[in-house]
C-alpha cells in the first residue's frame, strides 16, 4: 500500500472520502479512491482503486479498474478490469483486458482489428460454413424436377431427417430438418467471440 | 495519509465535497466543501465558493471563503472574494480584495 502511495505521489489522487461531481479533465494520471460523478477525460491513465467509485462517462488513454465504474469508458489504448473490478457500461478500446474475478455488464468494442491477425482466420470458417448451409436449401429446386414423383423425395427427406434426428415424428422432423440450417450461422459468431478472448490471453 | 491531490494539469468543473484534506495544484471551478483543510498551492487556481475548516492559499482563488477555523493567505497568493472565519491570517506579499468577517461574537 505504501509503495502504491509512493507511485501515486505527484499525481492526482481523489481520496476515499472525497466526492467530485461535475466535469474533470486533465493531462496526468488520476487515481480515484473516492467518488467521481459526471464526466472524466484524461490524456493519461485512470486508476480506479478498490475503494473508488466512478459514475461517469470516461475518456482516457488507459484505464485500470479495480473498483466500481458505472458508465462508458472510451480509451485510446487499453482498458483493464482487474479481479476486483466491477463495471456496468460500454467499453471502447483497442485493447480490453478482463481478468478472472472481474464483473462486467455492457458492450465491448475493440474497433477494427489489426490487419492480418485473426480476421482472415475467422472469415474462412464463415465462408466454409455458409456453403454448407446453402447446400441444404437447394432442395427447393429439386422438387420441381422431382415433382413427378413426390413420394421418392419425401422418402429421401425423411430418410436424411431420420439420419439426423432419429426418433422424431416424420412430419415434424421434416420441418426440423429445415430448421437446423438457420442454427449454424450463430456458432461462427460465438466462435468469433471465443477467439477474441483467446487473442486477449495471448497478448497478456 | 489519505491525502487528496488535484494535480497541476487537472481541471475540475463541478463540486468537490469530502471529509479529508485536499491539495489543489490544478484548477477547480464550482464549489468546494470539506470538513478538513484545503491547501491551494502556488500553481492552484480556484474559482469556487469554499466551505471548510482550514484554508491555506498560496495560489489564486476567486470566490467566497468560509472556514470554521482558519483562513491563511500566504505570500504571493491572489484572492478575490469575501472571507469569513474566526481566524484570518494575511501574510506580507499577499494580494487580497474583498470583505473580511472574523465572525466576532459579541456577548
Amino acid at each position: 500500500m505504501a509503495a502504491k502511495d509512493l507511485v501515486a505521489s505527484g499525481n492526482t489522487v481523489i481520496g476515499p472520502s472525497i466526492l467530485i461531481s461535475g466535469k474533470l479533465t486533465g493531462d496526468e494520471d488520476l487515481t480515484v479512491r473516492g467518488r467521481v460523478e459526471g464526466e472524466l477525460s484524461l490524456t493519461k491513465t485512470l486508476i480506479v482503486e478498490p475503494s473508488g467509485v466512478v459514475k461517469a462517462n470516461v475518456t482516457v488513454k488507459n484505464a485500470v479498474v479495480s473498483g466500481v465504474v458505472v458508465g462508458n469508458i472510451q480509451a485510446s489504448e487499453s482498458v483493464e478490469l482487474t479481479h476486483e473490478g466491477r463495471m456496468v457500461g460500454d467499453i471502447r478500446a483497442p485493447r480490453v483486458i478482463i481478468v478472472d474475478g472481474a464483473s462486467f455488464r455492457g458492450r465491448v468494442d475493440m474497433g477494427e482489428l489489426p490487419p492480418g491477425r485473426t480476421l482472415p482466420e475467422r472469415s474462412t470458417p464463415r465462408t466454409q460454413l455458409r456453403p454448407t448451409v446453402r447446400s441444404l436449401p437447394p432442395p427447393p429446386p429439386r422438387p420441381a424436377t422431382a415433382a413427378a414423383r413426390p413420394g421418392a423425395t419425401g422418402a429421401t427427406a425423411t430418410a436424411s431427417a431420420a439420419a439426423r434426428k432419429p426418433g422424431g415424428m416424420p412430419g415434424i422432423v421434416r420441418t426440423e430438418a429445415r430448421t437446423p440450417p438457420p442454427a449454424p450461422p450463430t456458432p461462427p459468431v460465438v466462435a468469433a467471440g471465443a477467439k477474441k478472448k483467446v487473442v486477449l490471453k495471448k497478448r497478456k | 495519509m489519505a491525502n487528496t491531490v488535484i494535480g497541476s494539469s487537472i481541471v475540475i468543473d463541478g463540486e468537490i465535497s469530502g471529509d479529508e484534506d485536499l491539495v489543489i495544484q490544478g484548477t477547480v471551478k464550482g464549489k468546494i466543501s470539506l470538513r478538513e483543510s484545503l491547501f491551494v498551492e502556488g500553481s492552484g487556481v480556484v474559482e469556487a465558493d469554499i466551505e471548510t475548516q482550514n484554508v491555506e492559499i498560496a495560489g489564486r482563488v476567486t470566490g467566497n471563503i468560509q472556514a470554521s477555523d482558519k483562513v491563511e493567505l500566504k505570500a504571493d497568493c491572489r484572492v478575490v472574494g469575501d472571507v469569513k472565519a474566526p481566524r484570518i491570517l494575511i501574510a506580507d506579499g499577499a494580494s487580497f480584495k474583498g470583505n473580511v468577517d472574523m465572525d466576532v461574537k459579541e456577548r
